[in-house]
């Protein structure tokens, strides 16, 4: 999450700084200061290990086989390609950065539709459950005990447990749903 | 009426605790949403700072000029930040005067756009190029954001007036209507479980509404206050319903 969080902003940082004529290695050393979450810290490692005598090449390869989203490993393989191939890096960076910025504002766009109708679902949720238990729990109240031909009244202690738990279950089942509100954040 | 509520509340201490706790955290959540809006205007202000000091690099200034004139145009936060930084600069080195205005903001997209720059100017790189394209990133980043929290706003606030006020007046007069405390129904055990649910059901419409503008964490502060106005709101409705 993290990761995805900030690759855009890596990318752009670094099409800018090498677009400007700066260097691979002082670009990743850029990053490696810091501002990027977890990114800034595998390039921290990755500078700390060059300096150790370890070729580019080889920190690349071990990197691209430990980051596990996509977009990451594209800029990693980019980097490689770049080191291995000599690749315009420019480039590619630059249509990398095109489509993920497409793709974040999609995603917003999306998320945002996919939010539309939350107010209303936890409303009906939140309002059929309680209305149901809050019968069945007045109803052993609502009856005489004389007149109870379905022995309902002799059930009112567990009623009360009944109550309880429907609306715990009420209320999970709202939290699931109000879940996603987190869990599609596109993140920005 | 004031007796019965008063009453009501007696025998529910756990709606005056959340409710203490409330007031503390309203005092605690005002100077994040302080903090976050001072943070927004200097980021959304942060394009067309980046693009003024473009195109008079570009005109042939140096950076310190450039600021300067962008310091005296600039009337918001990041304008009077820029002046001290400039004045500042005067007594240490740019570049430390640099790194503290972009500790001074507070600001992730400001604190980037610094260290980029100091990489740069370490670089001897074209300055204007630079500034001018994250001017034009950071402008399509600050409009994505800003429409998102322009369009999921009325969606926040609705789920908070649907769970916090809407949910516990309806099923207050609902319960107070059908079996009022006058007529002799004893709902003790039952107004407890109810009014628990609702004070979680406000708790939880704050953190969703929170989390679906992105600011879940200085929207936790209000939680208990919002817990507790609902749990209250059910308890209250239900005495005016039933009396």
């Amino acid at each position: 999450m993290d990761e995805s969080r900030e690759i855009l902003y890596v990318i752009r940082t670094m099409d800018v700084l090498l677009g400007s004529g700066v260097g691979l290695e002082a670009t990743i050393h850029s990053i490696a200061q810091g501002g990027y979450g977890i990114i800034s810290d595998d390039f921290n490692k990755l500078m700390g290990n060059i300096q150790g005598g370890t070729p580019l090449e080889k920190e690349l390869r071990n990197m691209l086989r430990d980051c596990e989203t996509d977009g990451y490993k594209r800029l990693i393989n980019t980097m490689l390609n770049n080191v291995t191939q000599n690749t315009d890096i420019i480039e590619t960076l630059r249509k990398q950065g095109g489509r993920m910025e497409e793709e974040r504002s999609k995603a917003v766009k999306k998320y945002i539709e996919e939010l539309g109708g939350l107010p209303e679902t936890l409303l009906s949720i939140g309002m059929i459950g309680p209305i149901i238990l809050a019968i069945v729990g007045i109803i052993p109240q609502l009856i005489d005990k004389d007149a109870d031909i379905t022995g309902v009244t002799e059930y009112a202690p567990m009623m009360n447990l009944v109550v309880s738990g429907g609306l715990f279950f009420t209320l999970l089942f709202m939290i699931m749903i109000g879940l996603k509100a987190h869990t599609k954040d596109p993140g920005l | 009426m004031i007796f019965d509520l008063m009453e009501m509340l007696r025998s529910e201490p756990l709606v005056l605790i959340i409710f203490t706790f409330g007031v503390a955290g309203v005092m605690g959540g005002i100077p994040p949403m302080i903090e976050r809006s001072r943070r927004r205007n200097i980021e959304n202000d942060l394009p067309a700072m980046l693009e003024a000091l473009s195109d008079s690099l570009k005109a042939g200034l140096g950076l310190q000029q450039a600021m300067q004139s962008e310091a005296e145009r600039n009337a918001g936060v990041l304008g009077s930040l820029l002046r001290a930084t400039l004045e500042e600069s005067h007594t240490s080195s740019f570049d430390s005067a640099l790194a503290n205005f972009a500790s001074k903001t507070r600001s992730s997209q400001v604190q980037r756009v610094m260290h980029l720059l100091s990489t740069a100017i370490e670089q001897d790189s074209p300055l204007g190029d630079i500034l001018a394209n994250l001017s034009m990133d950071y402008e399509r980043l600050n409009d994505l954001m800003n429409q998102r929290e322009e369009e999921l706003m009325g969606r926040a606030i609705l789920i908070i007036l649907f769970l916090c006020l809407g949910l516990p007046i309806l099923i207050a007069f609902i319960v107070g209507l059908f079996a009022p405390e006058s007529k002799g129904f004893q709902l003790d055990g039952f107004h407890s479980s109810f009014s628990l649910f609702f004070g979680a059901c406000a708790g939880m419409a704050v953190a969703i509404s929170g989390r679906m503008l992105g600011r879940l964490g200085s929207m936790l502060w209000f939680v208990p206050i919002w817990m507790a106005t609902a749990m209250f709101i059910y308890l209250g409705g239900y005495q005016v319903a039933g009396s």
